[in-house]
């Protein structure tokens, strides 16, 4: 199978580093693949542009494996770090916003990408929750950066969420709605990415073309 | 580690599911190869805590992956088990003929037989005497896997093909479907995971392992054969000798 390397936007690894993850996806069994996991992670967790679509390369890397020897190595230690990652989500946001931000985004990308039987990962639905849940607290939605991530993830995997679980999608919107409603402080394009993804959900994860003329024509100055 | 048992060179893939080399250099998890793995019927492939079930995402992932499967086999034998099936099979692929009227002949004596009440054999193409109790399969086809993911398996079935085993003489894989008392299965397993070891590779020699193909999926060869497990058929005196092959899942 014929990937360009910019599919997977690997240019920001070193040389040595793009050659391991190029071998990593033709050849898995050939390479240490908890050291590719862990490049994998360590760059998602960094890098908020990387960790957008990182979950292409380990959902490549995954079936690879599972084509080549049926082996399950790489999920595992992929998994398992974004386990220890999210244990320690609340010290990583207290240490650095952008790189909770990212973790969010990579583990909801992992989410979507990776499936078992084209089912989502039931591991993985509370733990999303649980980040979704966090970005929608009130200090949370103070800041720009977390509530574009969280509007970004419900357009991304938001009703795939409600379909595995409803009920904490429902306790999420109670959230984003008092958010809207009740907290002080909220910047103005906050408040729009909260309205726009109110009316997102009510309109069945998809937005009537009227609304979509409001939040996403150019205005004539 | 401490040093390898006798059997863990057998064993293709590490603790952690890596595949081993021949040359076993897995030496970071120590367990794997101090365990007499010929009698132990784990729960997991890989070391569990004590307090049962493992909590890690990676862990949790291959159990639902595996549950799906079960479940995948289950209704592909449940279906299999009707009638359909034969019809089926007789149009896409003419070698399945013969086995039709070794089955054809089995429905009629299984019909007469059913006032004996032998609680031995146990249908498993029936739906009601099937064992359908997930906890029970995944546990079993952990048990199947963990069998199968052994250089001595993977030997033995390209050594005899289906059509050349003969019950009793070659192991045959015990049908997690049907249903049996908790020791009778483990003793079942056991037995099995002895007989494979006739086909253990000598210790100490290189070679080059081959993979065969997915060894978790209940291939169709596997299905039809335990349609024709009728253990009661094979010992009984009425069974068409001439008919009876019993090409036996390994």
């Amino acid at each position: 199978m014929e990937n360009c390397s910019e599919d997977y936007r690997i240019q920001s690894f070193d040389v040595d580093t793009q050659k391991l993850l190029k071998t990593a996806l033709k050849d898995p069994s050939s390479v240490n693949l908890e050291k590719v996991s862990n490049i994998l992670v360590d760059q998602s967790l960094k890098d908020s542009l990387f960790s957008k679509e990182a979950g292409r390369i380990c959902y490549t890397i995954v079936q690879a494996e599972a084509k080549q020897n049926n082996g399950t190595v790489f999920r595992r230690h992929l998994l398992n770090r974004l386990q220890q990652e999210f244990k320690e989500r609340e010290e990583t946001r207290k240490r650095s916003l952008q790189g909770w931000v990212s973790y969010v985004t990579f583990i909801c990308n992992i989410f979507d990408y990776l499936k078992v039987n084209n089912m989502p990962m039931v591991a993985l639905v509370l733990p999303v929750y649980d980040c979704l849940m966090r970005l929608a607290q009130p200090d949370a939605l103070l800041n720009e950066e977390e509530v574009d991530c969280l509007v970004l993830q419900l357009h991304r995997i938001g009703e795939q969420l409600e379909k595995v679980n409803s009920q904490r999608m429902d306790e999420l919107f109670f959230l984003l709605r008092d958010g809207f409603l009740l907290q002080e402080g909220l910047t103005s394009m906050a408040r729009l990415l909260l309205l726009e993804v109110l009316e997102f959900r009510a309109g069945g994860w998809m937005l009537s073309s009227t609304a979509h003329k409001y939040y996403y024509s150019e205005i004539a100055d | 580690s401490s040093g390898p048992s006798r059997w863990s060179h057998c064993r293709k893939r590490g603790i952690d599911g890596s595949l081993r080399s021949h040359s076993d250099e897995d030496g970071d998890d120590g367990h794997s190869d101090s365990r007499n793995s010929s009698f132990t019927t784990p729960e997991s492939a890989a070391p569990v805590s004590r307090c049962g079930r493992q909590s890690d995402w990676g862990s949790q992932v291959e159990d639902e992956e595996m549950r799906q499967d079960v479940h995948r086999d289950m209704q592909r034998s449940l279906f299999e088990g009707c009638h359909y099936y034969l019809l089926f099979v007789d149009v896409i692929c003419p070698l399945f003929r013969y086995r039709r009227r070794i089955l054809g002949s089995e429905v009629n004596q299984r019909e007469r037989k059913t006032s004996s009440g032998s609680s031995g054999s146990c249908d498993s193409r029936e739906g009601e005497n099937m064992e359908t109790d997930e906890a029970v399969l995944m546990r079993r086809q952990k048990q199947i896997s963990y069998g199968k993911n052994t250089l001595a398996y993977d030997r033995y079935i390209k050594e005899v093909p289906k059509h050349m085993r003969q019950p009793g003489v070659h192991p045959k894989t015990p049908n997690k479907f049907r249903k049996y008392s908790r020791r009778s299965w483990d003793q079942q397993i056991k037995l099995w995971r002895v007989k494979l070891h006739a086909w253990d590779p000598p210790a100490g020699c290189s070679q080059e392992h081959t993979l065969s193909d997915n060894i978790e999926e209940l291939d169709l060869d596997d299905i039809v054969d335990i349609e024709l497990d009728f253990p009661s058929l094979a010992e009984s005196q009425n069974a068409p000798s001439s008919l009876v092959v019993h090409s036996s899942a390994a």
